[in-house]
């Protein structure tokens, strides 16, 4: 019995306990025990890593990758907006949601790949400061969880049945959640470069 | 010539005072500049997936005609915004923008990417039909598809490069490069 | 999905994990409207976007 409730619900029991997990760390005060430990790393990478001084030292190759970084940003939301959108019914009515899921998502993750490997280019050279913004950890928080959901959760869902089997609200839901996800990643890395 | 006219129209733009208005107030001017940011998603992000679509590394199964008439109107609105945004980022900064090198250069590079995108219309409407299942576009539409990327990548990294103040016109000697980006002040005092 | 047929593993992992990210970024956003609106309050008074001294709306 058990057995067989961990074979057939085996994606939705991993994300019970991951959700128990981040309860558990945050009822022990995790991320305050670990919060002071960071700084060095931070500072490390402001001031003696090889990106950091890069960044710091060029000033034309550090706008340059942040232009990088808003490139792929563009082209994440490209695709977000194609696919979320298309989910929501909204555009490419004609075109199959499973085809447009599909065909995408090889960019995004390119795309992705990109972003973040700008994105930690322009964090080192500011990272003495990213290091106390609440925007900034917010950011990460929402990259990992969305990136999480959008590999282990949304692709996953959407790739393995018709989209006309799975329930129309909860195709809704995932689209306006994926559109928020990203739409907040952005909108908060706009605000570190104000802070 | 053109310089001395651009910057007293700049300076008209910056004694109204909605201009400073705008730049002065809370948030005003990072909730402008943030909206034409985040609207890249909305019209780069469209026009890319037309190009990549072209250059065939994009939903090569479906219709480049469809992707590319099913994705005009959001890019239509999203660049709308852009330039609602950028002008009112402009207008928050008149004699600073214009006195921009690089400002100057995003002008151009938009133009010749408004000037390609026509051409790039035209052709597509030419060749409609003729190959849409083909995963790969036609020779001269990839070319157009390229020639849009590069600008169009160009464009954003200008862009990027304006509040910088690397070749702001108190920080130039170089005389071409202060006729370039309209330093009349610093030109006459040479 | 049809009537009968039971919700799959991936359908609830996908039910639960988007409504409680949606709650989060809703509740998020929520409060960013509401400090940003006491923090342009506190500086304008009541609507009073821009920062105008010359402004006939402002004093």
């Amino acid at each position: 019995m058990f057995s067989l409730l961990l074979n057939q619900y085996r994606r939705t029991l991993i994300l019970f306990l991951v959700l128990a997990l981040i309860i558990i760390l945050e009822m022990v005060q995790f991320r305050a025990a670990i919060y002071p430990g960071l700084l060095p790393i931070f500072e490390w990478v402001r001031y003696s890593s090889w990106i950091g001084i890069l960044g710091t030292t060029y000033g034309s190759i550090y706008a340059t990758v942040e232009a990088g970084h808003l490139l792929s940003m563009a082209t994440i939301g490209g695709v977000v907006l194609a696919t979320d959108l298309r989910l929501l019914g909204i555009v490419f009515r004609d075109v199959p949601s499973e085809t447009l899921t599909r065909g995408t998502h090889k960019v995004f993750k390119l795309a992705l790949v990109v972003a973040i490997l700008t994105g930690i280019f322009c964090a080192a050279g500011v990272a003495d400061k990213v290091y106390y913004m609440q925007v900034f950890w917010f950011k990460m928080l929402v990259l990992a969880v969305g990136s999480g959901f959008v590999f282990f959760i949304k692709q996953p869902l959407l790739n393995s049945m018709p989209h006309a089997q799975i329930n129309p609200w909860l195709l809704r839901l995932l689209a306006i959640t994926s559109i928020l996800i990203w739409f907040t990643v952005a909108a908060t890395g706009r605000w570190i470069g104000f802070s | 010539m053109i310089n001395e006219l651009l910057l007293q129209f700049a300076q008209w733009l910056y004694a109204q005072s909605y201009s400073q208005m705008l730049l002065a107030g809370y948030y005003s001017y990072n909730w402008v500049e943030a909206t034409h940011v985040l609207t890249l998603m909305l019209s780069i992000g469209s026009l890319f997936i037309i190009d990549f679509r072209m250059l065939g590394l994009i939903l090569p199964n479906v219709p480049a005609s469809t992707i590319a008439n099913r994705l005009h109107k959001p890019m239509i609105i999203g660049f709308a915004i852009m330039f609602i945004t950028g002008f009112l980022l402009v207008y928050a900064k008149p004699v600073e923008t214009v006195q921009s090198l690089w400002f100057r250069i995003k002008m151009i590079l938009l133009v010749c990417a408004f000037i390609n995108a026509w051409i790039f219309n035209a052709r597509l409407k030419a060749a409609e039909g003729s190959w849409d299942m083909d995963p790969v576009a036609p020779k001269n539409l990839r070319t157009g598809a390229i020639i849009s990327l590069v600008l169009w990548c160009g464009v954003v990294t200008m862009g990027r490069y304006i509040p910088y103040d690397w070749v702001d016109c108190v920080n130039v000697e170089n005389p071409t490069i202060l006729w370039a980006a309209g330093c009349v002040e610093q030109l006459q005092a040479l | 999905m049809s009537e009968h047929k039971k919700l799959g593993d991936k359908e609830i992992a996908a039910l639960g994990s988007s409504a409680v990210i949606f709650v989060g970024l809703i509740y998020y956003w929520l409060t960013e409207v509401v400090s940003t609106m006491e923090l342009l309050e506190l500086a304008y008074g009541s609507l009073r976007l821009f920062n105008n001294p010359n402004n006939p709306l402002l004093f």
